[in-house]
């Protein structure tokens, strides 16, 4: 044990703290430069002068090596396997970058009239048709910022709708008891109340959804938001007689669309009854993650909800010139400023325009092969409740272990993702949908040879917990820093450097 | 190329080692009804020389601040920053990360915040903020929730020279959770404390005013927000303009216990609107109640300083339908972006852009008032922006000035700024990136149109 810890604190001792930027101030140095001011100056009156004088500088060159350090302590899709289930972090695509970067997309003013920016509307309109096709429904809005204010906005239509309807009962929404939490908060940010409805081995208990309908009165309910492929990672099979009871009642249903990477060009959520989803760009359409966003979360809507979207909305007029509507009377109104992400938008554009149908459905077919074999490979270590490829039963694009296994022999599910570190491997989603799972998705991007590296890191992991358990129980060994306590941080926050 | 990397014999190598034959196995779970055989109804795939000429094409189409001088703001500017922004926030260690939910492996990540949180509680001069929200219309939007979350009060009463579109993200976002907006009407372009008086009372959550507000007045934060405090427990809350706390008062400064803000003039593009960022700042004791990720300062177990994730049980992923707001990804990547600049023009950078935006406006807009007819709208003072009323019709200078390649800022009237008005005022912004140059040709051009 105490060999352990040296070896820990040696590991990692060519890596010092990098100093935080307040604590490299040099005064009177900065990173820039400006030109002189070539107007006469004008007085700044007494009353509205003032400013802040704390915000530290220092020489341009520390600045690169400051965050050239910082970039160093960072997993990233662009160096390490990240598995991440649900997150869908695949390759993200250079030439994307460099469109999205190009002056005439990255130098318009939001306000500008609609002539000026036709190139950029255009791209808009076509983004917004592909993703009416790949949805198959009606209308697409591409206001929404990310999946959580895609769900908010979605429901929102769905509300207007009803009470355009007379409907002002339905106020209650269902969802899945394995919901992304955003799935809840969305509904409550909309004033709607959440019930909860069971799931059995990954997919919805559907007596228990006629149970919940019964229970509550099947008008008093707006929609039932499901994730299909689940965030189990299976396709509901029911889903079409989910529609039909959730439809039975008057109700919406509602696609979670964080998992299209397992649907694309193979099915289409219109085609099951969906009657609303949105989508994640930062996920299946690889606009990259930024360390937490942007994103955007585009909403697709049948007809009959289509009048309530938000507005702007971009159009084709007649003579094939691109416009905003802005005067859509039944419209929700506007969810966010100005006309949506558009830079991650053109990312969008771009990668959807790169794959092609074929392509797509190529994605689709890869992310979900992918997933199997890792699964075959795995599941004899790492327990899989839901897969058994012998009886037919495969996951989607993502799997999900519970090994328990391996926790009986004195680790946690912790120590073995902090192992995964050391390996350069970013851990997958853990405790999600079910306690003391992990959650591997290694979508279509992957290689082979990445595939069964990974592999050999879990199987390694597996025979350490067997031989050299203190290994994983104290891991990271190798990584930059050793277990953070997140206990002391939330019990006493420090959110800002004093 | 849909960038997948899999040969066909390794593909079936893996198809045995499932115990399969073909991938349509792995699809056998979808009922044949609704599989879409057809295939998807799209073009054809564009090779990466194809995207490059058709992104450039329809790039080429469009005319912005990249080929002409450009006065349009309302919560957009065309600001400057350094070019080495572009080139650290493109590394694909930054740039292809997730939310850093595991500290072992995302120190970069989570040192970047916690630095732009300080930066933002240092500029706004109060004590904590969040690691961003989508943008300032939705940042507004959150604050008002905050406010009422933690007061249990139904009311929020709300600047009418607010943004038109915060005010409108604002009344769909509250419109369902029985919350009620007061708008309180201004005088010659401003909010008088004596009407934040006139409409307060102890149902009232928050106090929500915009400085520089949409005409470009700057307003009296230090009235207003005493107002509100004459009730307890009222939030102050303020919409700032981050480069104008280079030099103005600061919302901390004014008594705002909640500070919001567009965070786009911090070193991000203008990007037709998006990718932006929305920044909340506030008090210390809001901490608990706090929408969106928190970076915390802690130690690891072998003591060194480090930093995590925190109090994440306020947010959906733990609390659900009781977190403190949906917000899942955020602006990750155009906060660090602010960070970069924030860091590279520290408070001095800052402070000269703030003072260059002010002396070239207020340069312009004397040059102005000298024209035959033309006028401030507003007697108050203000910042980088202010508006003129036009002799003659607002949308005939636009085009005049667009024809002759520039945008000389953005006309009031119309629905896309929501009906703020409908008479001929023109709102005009100045960076430190317009010349005295430019702006003397703006001024001989609306000469010559209202002439
Ligand atoms: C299943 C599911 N739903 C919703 C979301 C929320 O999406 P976003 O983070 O884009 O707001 C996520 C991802 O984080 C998710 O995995």
């Amino acid at each position: 044990m105490t060999t352990l810890k040296t070896m820990k604190k040696q590991s990692r001792g060519d890596k010092p703290t990098e100093p935080l930027v307040f604590e490299k101030h040099v005064a009177g140095a900065i990173g820039v430069d400006f030109p002189p001011l070539d107007v006469s100056e004008t007085k700044v009156p007494e009353e509205v002068a003032g400013g802040c004088t704390t915000l530290p500088s220092f020489g341009q060159h520390d600045v690169m090596a400051h965050y050239t350090h910082l970039s160093d302590r960072n997993f990233s899709v662009d160096g390490n396997f990240y598995p991440l289930g649900s997150c869908t972090m695949k390759h993200n695509p250079r030439i994307n970058e460099w469109g999205a970067a190009l002056p005439g997309f990255a130098c318009l003013h939001p306000l500008q009239d609609e002539e000026e920016i036709q190139g950029a509307l255009r791209l808009l309109y076509e983004t917004r048709t592909m993703l009416e096709e790949i949805a198959g429904l009606h209308e697409v809005s591409l206001q929404p910022a990310a999946g959580a204010h895609g769900e908010f906005t979605a429901l929102k239509v769905i509300r207007a709708y009803f009470a355009d309807h007379g409907q002002t009962n339905r106020t209650v929404v269902l969802a899945a008891d394995t919901a992304h939490g955003t799935n809840p908060a969305s509904c409550t940010m909309c004033g709607a109340s959440v019930e909860t409805v069971r799931t059995v081995n990954g997919q919805t208990d559907l007596s228990h959804l006629k149970e919940v309908i019964a229970r509550i009165g099947g008008g008093n309910i707006s929609a039932f938001m499901i994730t299909n492929p689940s965030t189990a990672g299976l396709f509901d099979s029911n889903i079409q007689e989910i529609a039909d009871i959730v439809h039975e009642v008057g109700a919406k249903l509602y696609l979670d669309g964080a998992n299209m990477n397992a649907l694309l060009g193979r099915v289409r959520p219109g085609d099951f009854g969906a009657d609303a989803m949105h989508y994640n760009t930062h996920k299946t359409f690889s606009t990259p993650h930024g360390g937490g966003g942007p994103g955007s979360g585009p909403i697709a809507v049948t007809e009959e909800l289509a009048p309530y979207l938000p507005v702007p909305q971009v159009m084709m007029a007649d003579d094939g010139s691109f416009y905003l509507d802005r005067e859509r009377e039944k419209s929700i109104g506007k969810v966010r400023s100005f006309i949506g992400q558009f830079g991650v938008l053109v990312r969008c554009w771009a990668y959807i325009s790169a794959c092609g149908p074929n392509g797509l459905r190529n994605v689709s077919e890869t992310a979900v092969l992918n997933a199997n074999y890792l699964a075959a490979r795995l599941c004899e270590k790492y327990p899989m409740p839901f897969f058994d490829p012998k009886n037919g039963k495969f996951c989607a694009h993502e799997f999900v272990t519970v090994p328990q296994n391996l926790l009986d022999k004195g680790v946690t599910l912790i120590d073995i993702t902090k192992r995964m570190i050391d390996y350069g491997v970013h851990p997958p989603t853990m405790h999600w949908p079910m306690h003391d799972c992990l959650m591997v998705e290694p979508t279509e991007t992957e290689s082979k040879q990445a595939l069964d590296s990974f592999v050999d890191v879990m199987l390694q992991i597996a025979d350490e917990i067997s031989s050299e358990i203190e290994l994983v129980q104290q891991s990271p060994l190798e990584s930059d820093i050793a277990r953070a306590d997140e206990v002391a941080a939330a019990r006493k926050p420090i959110l800002a450097f004093k | 190329m849909d960038y997948t990397q899999l040969n066909t014999s390794q593909r079936q190598e893996m198809l045995a080692t499932i115990g399969i034959q073909s991938i349509d196995e792995l699809f056998n779970v979808i009922p044949a009804e609704i599989r879409c055989e057809k295939g998807l109804d799209l073009m054809p795939a564009l090779s990466e020389l194809e995207l490059q000429r058709a992104l450039a094409e329809m790039a080429s189409h469009n005319h912005g601040a990249h080929d002409m001088p450009c006065f349009m703001g309302c919560g957009a500017y065309d600001h400057f920053y350094p070019a080495l922004i572009d080139q650290l926030i493109s590394r694909g260690e930054f740039l292809t990360s997730y939310t850093p939910y595991q500290a072992e492996a995302s120190q970069g990540s989570l040192q970047a915040f916690f630095e732009f949180q300080t930066q933002i509680a240092r500029l706004t001069g109060l004590d904590i903020a969040n690691a961003s929200l989508y943008d300032g219309a939705t940042a507004v939007a959150e604050a008002a929730l905050l406010a009422t979350n933690t007061t249990r009060r139904k009311e929020v009463l709300v600047a009418s020279t607010m943004h038109p579109e915060y005010i409108a993200v604002l009344r769909t976002v509250l419109s369902d959770v029985n919350i009620a907006i007061t708008l309180l009407e201004a005088t010659d372009g401003t909010i008088s404390p004596a009407t934040v008086a006139l409409n307060m009372s102890d149902a009232v959550a928050g106090v929500i005013v915009q400085s520089p507000n949409i005409w470009g007045q700057i307003e009296d934060w230090d009235g207003c927000f005493a107002e509100a405090h004459k009730v307890p427990k009222t939030a102050g809350i303020s919409v700032f303009n981050p480069i104008a706390c280079g030099m103005l008062k600061t919302p901390g400064s004014c008594g705002a216990d909640i500070a919001v803000a567009e965070g786009q003039p911090l070193g991000n593009a203008l990007n037709l609107g998006g990718p932006y960022l929305g920044l909340l700042a506030a008090k210390e004791s809001y901490t608990r109640k706090m929408p969106g990720r928190l970076v915390g300062m802690t130690k690891d177990e072998d003591g060194r300083r480090v930093f995590c994730l925190t109090l994440q049980t306020r947010e959906q992923h733990i609390r659900g339908a009781k977190a403190t707001s949906n917000v899942c990804t955020n602006q990750g990547l155009m906060a660090m972006r602010a960070s970069m600049f924030m860091t590279t023009l520290g408070s001095d950078g800052i402070k000269e852009m703030a003072t260059q935006s002010w002396h070239k406006a207020h340069y312009l807009a004397n040059e102005i008032v000298k024209l035959e007819g033309w006028k401030l709208t507003h007697g108050g003072p203000f910042f980088n922006e202010f508006t003129v009323t036009c002799p003659c019709d607002v949308t005939k200078v636009v085009d005049f000035c667009k024809s002759n390649g520039v945008l000389p800022g953005v006309a009031a009237a119309g629905r896309r700024m929501q009906g703020l008005s409908s008479g001929n005022e023109l709102i005009i912004a100045v960076t430190e990136k317009r010349t005295k140059h430019e702006m003397d040709a703006l001024v001989a051009l609306l000469q010559e149109v209202s002439a």
